[in-house]
Parts: structure tokens; sequence; C-alpha cells
């Protein structure tokens, strides 16, 4: 009878591990159109509107906490922030006189044609799920294809980008956040001018890596803005409006002549409420970009990307009418 | 008496299950400690997916999933541990659109390895939930950690991954005490009855006494 428990037991344990195995080999093995990623597809249907039901119903427990925290959070910001403040409102002075100037030069040689978020159709929706584990940076929004989400659209917090759409079901989407290693977004350092590539740092999970294409640009320095620079470099990416900011320099390293920086995020991605979702009409000069992004970068990948990294990833531009 | 660690009916009924030849295994379990489970794992997911996992603390979230996986087959047992890890792991994988099998593979491990510390060992101190649950979000997540290098995820061990998951353990252990007093207070109805209690009860009643029955009662 005890051999026949401690069998059993084994079996079933036995039987569960190769299960696990089986799965996991098969999910990986796959593509995302397989019959696993279909059915987690399907179970997300199901789910989402209970998941927006409990994210909603659950709300006044997750603020309480949330007070608690941004409250102890906020005071030790205060002071820094205060410091910061007047710093930046001489440098603001600064910059509106310089603005004025662009401006000016801008009407004078007709460049005020680049489009801008508002060209987008900016969906706003609230985060329902969050991966707690830190391997993962994703998030399931309650927004999907019916309300005109698509597979790679950017999506913004607080002005600043956060990732891009990644799946998407009806009434919910998966949004891969800029900290997965599936993401990778073109971008520039607002203050130099010089364009790379911004990737999740390896090991440092909520980190970024950006590898700076162009050797001779100036160096740039902590605290530089890294914003998007409205460009294509690879396949598949997505073409994310010209100027969005992703965070700060808060590093810089050179080996071999290459220059890399370690950029902090702008927007807090451990505690996202909610988000917009940059969205496009067909038609619109946002889709006919996208559509030349998507029909340029899948041929000749790679001629294109070492052409792509000698201009700095200038293919397919959401600035200077595409 | 029952003893400080499940303080009600079930205290010992898997070790002594286990050594009458009976084991914790799912054949004797009964249908309400399945559903109860069953319903306590998917509120416990949809609570720790809707509200804990957007509650940073020192940039880190609470994972409750691995506590209540582990505190299943503490109570349990090793099999129904084992498959409440399972369909855990397949729930948190599916509804979180991770890579499916790597939470379930892990979990599974930790309800096992729970259940079996139950069957052999049978811990009667207070913090034994504290240390089962330290256990248990470690090796959650350093399972994780092993399963993505393995599927080639390219990420050297760094200081600030060390030390996410050294502040994910200790959060972790924190909760575990009111996860545990949660997860004992769901089950502890549905639990087989205490064979302690029912010797006593049978030899005060007129039955037979702890010792013969004891004598029967082995293998």
């Amino acid at each position: 009878m005890y051999e026949k428990t401690v069998r059993r037991r084994r079996a079933v344990l036995a039987l569960l591990v190769v299960l696990s195995l089986i799965l996991l080999t098969a999910y990986f093995g796959e593509a995302p159109s397989g019959g696993l990623h279909s059915v987690q597809r399907g179970f997300l249907t199901v789910v989402s509107p209970i998941q927006d039901g409990a994210n909603k119903a659950l709300k006044p427990v997750r603020d309480l906490f949330g007070w608690f925290g941004s409250t102890l959070k906020a005071k030790s910001q205060n002071a820094e922030l205060r410091k910061q403040l007047d710093k930046l409102r001489s440098q603001y002075t600064a910059n509106q006189e310089n603005e004025h100037s662009y401006r000016e030069l801008v009407k004078l040689f007709h460049l005020d044609h680049e489009l801008s978020i508002a060209d987008y159709n900016p969906v706003t929706a609230t985060v329902v799920y969050q991966s707690p584990n830190i391997w993962y940076s994703i998030i399931t929004i309650d927004r999907g294809s019916s309300s005109g989400v698509r597979v790679n659209d950017p999506v913004i917090a607080d002005e600043a980008l956060v990732g891009k759409v990644t799946e998407v079901v009806p009434d919910a989407a998966q949004v891969s956040l800029i900290t997965d290693s599936a993401v990778e977004v073109t971008a520039k350092i607002s203050a130099t001018g010089a364009v790379g590539l911004v990737q999740p740092q390896v090991g440092e999970p909520g980190r970024l890596l950006m590898q700076i294409y162009q050797s001779s640009t100036a160096a740039p320095v902590q605290g530089d803005y890294v914003v998007t620079s409205g460009t294509v470099a690879s396949p598949g990416v997505s073409l994310y409006p010209k100027g969005i900011p992703i965070g700060q320099v808060t590093s810089v390293n050179e080996q071999g002549g290459f220059k890399s920086v370690a950029v902090s995020p702008l927007a807090d991605l451990r505690s996202l409420e909610f988000v917009q979702v940059l969205t496009y009409s067909s038609g619109s000069r946002a889709a006919s970009l996208n559509n030349v992004a998507a029909t340029l970068t899948p041929t000749h990948q790679p001629d294109r990307e070492e052409e792509s990294q000698g201009q700095g990833g200038q293919l397919a531009q959401t600035g200077g009418g595409g | 008496m029952n003893g400080p660690l499940l303080g009600g009916r079930g205290a010992t009924s898997i070790a002594t299950a286990q050594r009458s030849g009976t084991d914790g295994g799912a054949a004797w379990l009964p249908g309400s400690l399945v559903w109860r489970v069953a319903v306590l794992s998917v509120v416990v997911v949809f609570i720790q997916i809707s509200v804990v996992s957007e509650i940073p603390v020192f940039g880190v979230s609470v994972d409750l999933t691995p506590l209540l996986v582990a505190f299943i087959g503490l109570l349990c047992g090793s099999t129904l541990g084992a498959v409440a890890g399972f369909c855990v792991g397949l729930l948190v994988d599916l509804a979180l659109m991770q890579t499916l099998g790597v939470t379930s593979l892990t979990f599974t491990i930790i309800g096992y390895w729970a259940g079996r510390l139950r069957e052999l060992r049978d811990p009667q101190a207070a913090l034994t939930p504290l240390f089962v649950g330290a256990v248990a979000a470690s090796a959650a997540m350093v399972g994780y950690s092993v399963i993505e290098f393995l599927l080639g995820v390219d990420a050297p061990v760094s200081l600030e991954l060390l030390r996410e998951i050294v502040v994910g353990v200790l959060l972790d252990t924190v909760v575990a005490l009111p996860m545990w007093a949660l997860v004992r207070r769901c089950l502890v109805g549905a639990l087989p009855d205490d064979p302690r209690r029912r010797r006593r009860r049978a030899y005060t009643t007129g039955g037979l006494s702890p010792l013969s029955q004891g004598r029967g009662g082995a293998r």
C-alpha cells in the first residue's frame, strides 16, 4: 500500500514537471501566431472584463497603500525638487528666448510640418495587470482593437515613453515596457543630437542603455534628456513619434571609440495607473509613415542595418514630411 | 494537544497518514478541500495581479503566489501541493502573458517540497511559515532566473538584480505569517480530521487506547 502511494506521488510530480517542460519548450519554440499564444490571447479576452472589474473594485485598497508610499516618497523628493526648480527656472528663461528664435527659423525655412503626439489619436487606458516578476516588463491595459489599438502602437504616460503594444484582443492589449528585452527604441540625446538605440540594460531591471551610433558627436553629460528620434533602424520596431522623452542620462561609458550611456526612464514604470496609446487612423500621415517604415525595414536586412547605422538610423522619419 | 503550527483540526493528519501508509495523496482528499484550494488560488492570483503587484515597496512588489503554493503544500501534502503549484503557475503565466511553463515548473517543485517537509518532518514551530515562505520566495525568484538563463536571456548577475531578489524575499517573508493565517483559515475546515483528536475522543468514550490503536493503525 505504502509503496503504491509513494509510486503514485512520484508519478504525479514527474507528470507535472514533464508537462511544464513540454509547455515551456512548445511555447518558446512556436511563432507568436502559434496555438499556445492563441490560447493565451483567448484567455486574456475572457478574463479581461473580470480583470477590469477587479481592478476598479480594488482601486481604493490600492490607492490607500499607494497614498502611504507616495507620501513617503514625496517627502524625500521635496527638497531635491526645490533645488532643481531653482536651477531650471533660470534655464527656462534662456530657453524661451532660444525657442522663439528657433520657431522663427523653422517658419523661415518651411520646416514646420513635423508630426507631433497630437497628430496621433491618443487613447487613454487603465493598467489592469502589471507583472510582479522582474523578468517580465509587461502590463495589460483595458483598451484593445475595438478602440483602435494595434500591435506596435507607442504607449506613453506622463508625456514620457513607456513602451509599445505587443498583443491585442478586442477589449485589452498587452504592452511591453521599454525595459523589456523585446523593445528597442531609436532615440537621440536632445542636447547633443547624438542618435542611438535604447535597449534594456542587461542585468539591471528598470534601467536602459543607449548605444550611440556617431562617435564624433559631443559627449553627453549626466542629466541630459533622451528623446525618441522619430526614426526606425531595424525591422519590427515601432515608428515612435519624434521628441517623446524617454529618460535622463545617468552615466556615460566609452569603449573602443563607441559611446554608450545609462538612461533612467522618466516614467515610473513600476506604478503605472493610466497610459495613452498613440493610435492612428487609416489614411492619416502617421499611418502612411508607419506603412513606409514597415515596408522598408524587413528587406535587405544586413545592408539596411549597416546603412541605417551609418546614417544614424534615418530610414523612415516622422518628421520633415516623411 | 495540537501543535502551534496548525492550531486546529488537521494538525498532523498528513504526517500521521504518511506513517500509516495512506500518504497525503489525492486519492482520499475530500472534494471540499480541492474546491477550496481552487477558489483560494484563483482569488489570490487575481488579487496579486490587480492590487499587490501595483504596490511597489522599495521598488519591488510582494509576490503572494509562491507563498500560497508553499502553504497549500504545507497543509495538504506533497501531491496536492504539486498539483496546486502547477495550476497556480499556469494561471499566472496565462494571465500575465508570460512564457507558459516557467512559473508552473517552479511552483510545482515548491508545492511538492513544502508538502514533503510536512510529511517527513511535521514541523510544529510557530515560525515555520516564515521559514517556508522565505524558502518558497527564494526558490521562485532563483527558479525564474535559472530558467530565463537557460532560455537564453543574456543577463549577467548584477548587484541591482541581486538587490531586487533579496528585497523581494524579505518582503515575502514579512507577509508570510498573515498569508499563512489566511490560507490556514480558508482550508482548515476542509482538512481531514486530526487523527490524534480522533484517537483521544475514541479513548475517552470507551474506544481503544491510543497505544492499542497506534499498534493497530501501524503498517
